[in-house]
């Protein structure tokens, strides 16, 4: 019996612990998957016409005919809507009564009208591209439609709960006038349909496209950019400094005092909050060294320089201590110098782990956010030159996800932009952490073979 | 080519005229005299290539050589045998300075090659590595193409031209008779051939930096049998051309490929003198028991 | 045949007093070169310490010590500014609390099944979940948090806290009802083992359950207002601080040599013996180290704490309601600075250093603490061989 029990034990606790693995790995589908999702939705949607608008003006590519010809076909679907609506202006316009009763219902649904449809006849010109499109993806016009076709009003009849939000149709508020037939007739799915054309769209140039109107239009290519130039920056001061200090520590330093500080610094570093890191860029490379007037890529890449630093560190000297001694005794045996020999031995044999930390290192700088708030990242900014970023600050992929998330005037109208932000951030970190794994992989193979 | 053959005669034949003629004075000797005053007698002799005088190899406090003296004679195979911890692989790996890598090992006394003491901080490192090559126990191709491996060597030397090492690759190849099994497939990775391939490849490697001394330390402890008989084949060739010092545990072998052997017995050079003597007729009971392999 | 390998030996190996000279200068130069880049670390971390030391001092002497530690109340920007932290370390003290105790028990099992339990096949595929959870970028949990995972816990907060309640007891109450009902058996000494173990086990683990069933009725009508919140953030966090704990806590695992188990199995012990007994107390210092590293992973994070934590410096009624905003150190000096640092000089901006300085003496200690733990560890199962 005692056996049993003990057994049983057994089973419960390596199920257990099996569990938390699973846990692992489900919230890692958990996350993934709605990211992995809804951001290809940035990239394959269901484009309206008023996409296709808004390629051919904002980004001067179109398909030249055809889209002329679809535009013509929304046009007389309109056409109808938009003559039944100003045959109701000119009616109000003669009855008195009847404008002091519907001017107030009347101009709202205008209003979400041109939300859906983009500008009615007759509107003046505006120079915010998003007044003058409607919506481009279907999803974005459904819920707009729904705004179209109900109003929204709280329900206070309960006075212990909170305000219920209920929809009302408009077309009620406009019961007996002619208006009452345009929600039949204009606006029904299948002459939304027809007036917006909805078809699947292949949308990759998000990449490439610069954002208009904040983010409303087009993609996140400088954002991207600026990702890539901090990045490499933060590489190209990290991987010099990164390699030499583990040369030193693996094939130099003795087990003196001070060169075990330096490993308790690298290690003190690399438990440095991110955050912290932001402000030591702000306070000495910004005010101090003044590396650039303000927020600047090249103080940006330094900050993530340092951040990353012990990682490739760590990851180098590990991979050059890996190094096989026999391949040192080998060469110095033929009568290099020990410079000859790290260089044409050690190095080329632990090249892959050294990769394997850069390209963790890299996913790292990518992703980081912290320590660009103050230091390089703004929220709204053209393509820099690799000259110019120098000295400008420049969009970020971490940062902009932050900021269109929270501080945009339209979050829920750019879903699509963050979870394909956020998508592209991932990916790209992911594919480098592939790379390591792959890499770690062939090192081992490498070291047992 | 002819000078090298009769420096060689001539050498055999001394060999053969020592044999005859010392046997009998050398058991009459004391064996402590017969150390001193018989290596003594080695670097007077002008075909003596390395020699040590009173030389001693320090781990920190732990005397690993013990003031040694001994010649080794150009051309020939030495061998050094001795049970594990005697010191002979820290004695091999002193001649070419291999033990500076060692922290807190230093060496005392002198060890002079063509006379000249390589025991000194003047002496340029790099350049007697080149002129002592080494094989080590464990077959230690770099993970680079074959041709890479043997031209490691002449690249340092600063030979860049791709047909002069093509040339320098073959001739390596060819003399570590490893030639015909790998000149279709020179531009694949060294780490896929086999054990012996492998061993045979570094010395190969060694031999492209043309040294005048192939220090080998255990080089056929890690292969089988069919290997091992390629290497002692190999350093039968090598003969004449390259004065040769081996380390092994194989008392088989050091009677097989040397012309020399050395018994080392915990830091002390016990016994040295031409392999026939020492294995038909050692002088010292020590040496006759390791070598009956009643100890060891 | 060999000799057309015309290489000039130098006639001589020894160098000239001037060679050894200019050698002994490169290599010195060289090796300078390579110490001071390796320097530069310990640079940094004076640096870093220097900096904000610098940046910190003005404040205290401008506000003193007392307001700053003692108080609640943070209106740095107020037209007579108070500069009361304590609501901000509240704020960074439970999240990370809630982080520990989600990341550090999760993360020791899972370190247990990787290292210990599963099969080196399988090892393989699990270990990069792991490594994939610890590369995602912070900014992307903090997405997940603040637009997936708040309106969820807003929405259906009871429930989805209700399911993890039971995820986690349950297997706990078997184990614990196992192990009664082995007890209670061993002291009855009856016949038909087998139906009266099975009876008594039904009954603990079915009276466990029915706590357990109610409880999670009591959590489940549980309603939260708002989805940004202290648990949310200690959720997300946790699992953010799980690959730390993990990875630290196997490395300490796989130390503890081989002998010990084996000497364990040896004795009869079952796997769960041998390393609830044997193998975790050997590594417990290590796991310690692990949890600590967590710790700070945990309280160092910026950006899933300033999305989703709903930044209201406040200590919440009663002090342990996790359900409501908290602001942390991190989200202030992130949120704040941009308003700041246009008028440096001020408290308001030093203020933020004071907060950074903080931060910076507790990751100091915490990683003196852990490194110091593990060289330790290091050198007690070495020195155990």
């Amino acid at each position: 019996m005692r056996l049993r029990l003990r057994l049983l034990t057994d089973k419960v606790f390596t199920s257990f612990s099996m569990l938390t693995l699973v846990f692992a790995g489900v919230f890692l589908l958990v996350f993934l998957g709605p990211i992995f999702i809804r951001g290809a939705g940035a990239f394959i949607f269901k484009g309206t016409v008023e996409h296709r608008k808004v390629i051919r003006d904002l980004f001067e590519r179109s398909d030249g005919n055809s889209l002329a010809q679809e535009i013509a076909a929304t046009n007389r679907a309109r056409q109808q809507l938009y003559a039944r609506l100003t045959s109701f202006e000119n009616e109000m316009a003669e009855n008195r009564d009847l404008r002091m009763e519907y001017k107030n219902d009347y101009e709202p649904f205008k209003e979400s009208l041109r939300v859906l449809l983009g500008p009615l006849p007759g509107d003046p010109i505006v120079v915010t591209p998003r007044k003058q499109y409607g919506q481009t993806r279907w999803d974005r016009a459904l819920v707009k439609y729904k705004e179209v076709m109900n109003t929204e009003e709280w329900d206070y009849s309960n006075p212990d709960s909170m305000g219920q939000k209920i929809l009302v149709p408009r077309r009620s508020a406009f019961a007996g006038t002619s208006l009452e037939r345009v929600f039949d007739e204009d606006l029904d799915k299948d002459n939304l349909k027809a007036m917006l054309r909805p078809r699947l769209t292949f949308y990759w140039r998000f990449l490439t496209d610069s954002p208009k109107d904040s983010y409303i239009f087009g993609g996140i290519w400088p954002a991207l950019v600026g990702t890539f130039y901090l990045t490499i920056g933060a590489m190209l001061f990290a991987i010099p400094a990164g390699i030499l200090a583990a040369i030193y520590l693996a094939e130099y330093a003795g087990e003196t005092t001070l060169v075990s500080i330096v490993r308790s610094c690298i290690s003190t570093l690399a438990g440095v909050p991110s955050i912290v890191f932001g402000l030591f860029g702000l306070a000495f490379f910004i005010n101090t060294m003044h590396v650039s007037s303000s927020k600047s890529v090249l103080a940006g890449s330094l900050t993530l320089g340092l951040l990353v630093l012990p990682t490739i560190i760590r990851a180098a000297e590990e991979a050059i201590k890996s190094v096989p001694k026999t391949y040192k005794e080998a060469a110095l045996g033929l009568g290099a110098s020990k410079f000859r020999t790290i260089l044409t031995v050690i190095l080329p044999v632990a090249l892959p782990g050294i990769l394997t930390g850069i390209v963790i290192s890299m996913g790292r700088a990518a992703g980081e956010t912290a320590p660009i708030i103050f230091t390089a990242a703004v929220s709204a900014g053209v393509v820099l030159t690799p000259l110019e970023a120098f000295s400008n600050p420049t969009q970020a992929l971490p940062w902009s996800i932050y900021n269109l998330c929270t501080e945009h005037e339209a979050v829920d109208e750019i879903r699509h932009v963050q979870y394909g932000m956020v998508l592209t951030l991932i990916t790209i970190v992911l594919l480098l952490n592939a790379v390591a794994i792959i890499l770690r992989a062939k090192v081992e193979r490498k070291l047992r073979g | 080519m002819t000078i090298q053959e009769t420096l060689e005669r001539d050498m055999t034949n001394d060999r053969i005229a020592e044999h005859t003629s010392s046997r009998h004075s050398f058991r009459a000797r004391k064996f402590t005299d017969f150390i001193k005053k018989d290596t003594a007698d080695d670097f007077e002799k002008p075909e003596a290539h390395i020699c040590a005088k009173d030389l001693s190899v320090w781990y920190r406090e732990v005397e690993a050589v013990k003031k040694i003296n001994l010649g080794i004679r150009k051309g020939k195979v030495t061998a050094i045998i001795g049970p594990s911890g005697c010191g002979k692989s820290t004695f091999l790996r002193a001649i070419n300075r291999m033990n500076d890598l060692i922290p807190g090992c230093r060496m005392t006394g002198e060890l002079k090659l063509d006379g000249e003491n390589i025991n000194s901080p003047a002496v340029d490192v790099v350049a007697l590595r080149q002129r002592v090559g080494m094989v080590f126990q464990k077959p230690n191709p770099f993970p680079k193409y074959i041709f890479d491996n043997v031209a490691y060597g002449p690249r340092l030397l600063g030979i860049r031209h791709r047909g002069r090492l093509m040339q320098i690759v073959e001739e390596s190849l060819t003399r570590a008779a490893l030639w015909d099994e790998v000149k279709d497939r020179l531009q694949q990775n060294a780490l896929g051939l086999s054990g012996g391939q492998q061993q045979r490849l570094c010395i190969a490697r060694a031999l492209a930096v043309n040294p005048e001394i192939l220090l080998m330390d255990e080089p056929a402890s890690a292969l089988d049998p069919k290997a091992t008989l390629h290497i002692e084949n190999l350093i039968s060739e090598l003969r004449g051309d390259y004065t040769i010092v081996i380390v092994t545990h194989n008392m088989q072998q050091a009677a097989r490929v040397s012309d020399y052997t050395a018994f080392f017995y915990e830091g002390d050079l016990i016994e040295y003198g031409p392999t026939r003597e020492i294995f038909t007729n050692p002088r010292l009971k020590q040496t006759e028991d390791y070598i009956t392999g009643r100890f060891g | 045949m060999q000799k057309n390998i015309n290489k000039s030996l130098p006639p001589t190996l020894l160098m000239s007093g001037r060679t050894i000279r200019l050698r002994r200068m490169v290599s010195f130069f060289g090796e300078g070169v390579l110490v001071t880049v390796a320097f530069f670390s310990v640079a940094t971390v004076l640096a870093i310490l220097y900096f904000v030391t610098r940046d910190t001092i003005p404040f205290f002497q401008a506000e003193g010590f007392h307001e700053f530690f003692t108080s609640t109340r943070w209106f740095p920007s107020r037209e007579h500014p108070e500069f009361g932290a304590g609501s901000l370390f509240y704020g960074s003290l439970i999240v990370t609390l809630g982080a520990v105790l989600i990341a550090v028990p999760l993360g020791v099992f899972a370190a247990v099944g990787l290292s210990e339990i599963l099969p080196f096949t399988l090892r393989q595929y699990v270990k990069p979940v792991i490594e994939i959870l610890a590369s995602i970028p912070s900014v992307a949990y903090g997405f997940f948090a603040l637009v997936i995972f708040a309106p969820l816990l807003q929405g259906q907060g009871g429930i989805l806290l209700s399911v993890g309640f039971v995820i986690i007891t349950l297997p706990i109450l078997l184990l614990i009802a196992a192990l009664i009902t082995g007890v209670i058996i061993r002291y009855l000494n009856t016949s038909g083992k087998m139906v009266v173990w099975l009876l008594l086990f039904i009954l603990i683990s079915g009276s466990g359950g029915y706590w357990i069933w109610k409880i999670s009725l009591m959590i489940s009508a549980l309603q939260i207002d708002s989805g940004v919140n202290a648990l949310n953030v200690a959720i997300i966090l946790g699992i953010m601080a799980l690959p730390t704990v993990v990875s630290v806590s196997e490395d300490s695992l796989q130390a503890v040599s081989k002998d010990i188990r084996m000497a364990s199995y040896g004795l009869g012990a079952t796997k769960t013996e041998t390393i609830v007994k044997a193998v975790i107390p050997s590594a417990a210092s290590g796991i310690f180290a692990a949890s600590l590293l967590g710790t700070m992973r945990a309280i160092g994070e910026t950006m899933v704490v300033w999305m989703a934590s709903g930044n209201a410096a406040q200590i919440p009624t009663p002090w342990y309601d996790i359900t409501s905003p908290v602001r942390t150190l991190t989200a202030t000096i992130a949120g704040d600075m941009g308003e700041a640092d246009h008028i440096t000089g001020s408290s308001r901006y030093h203020v933020l250093f004071a907060l950074a300085f903080c931060l910076l003496i507790f990751s100091f200690i915490s990683n003196m603490v852990s490194e110091w733990i593990i060289k330790n560890n290091k050198r007690k199962l070495q020195g155990g061989k």
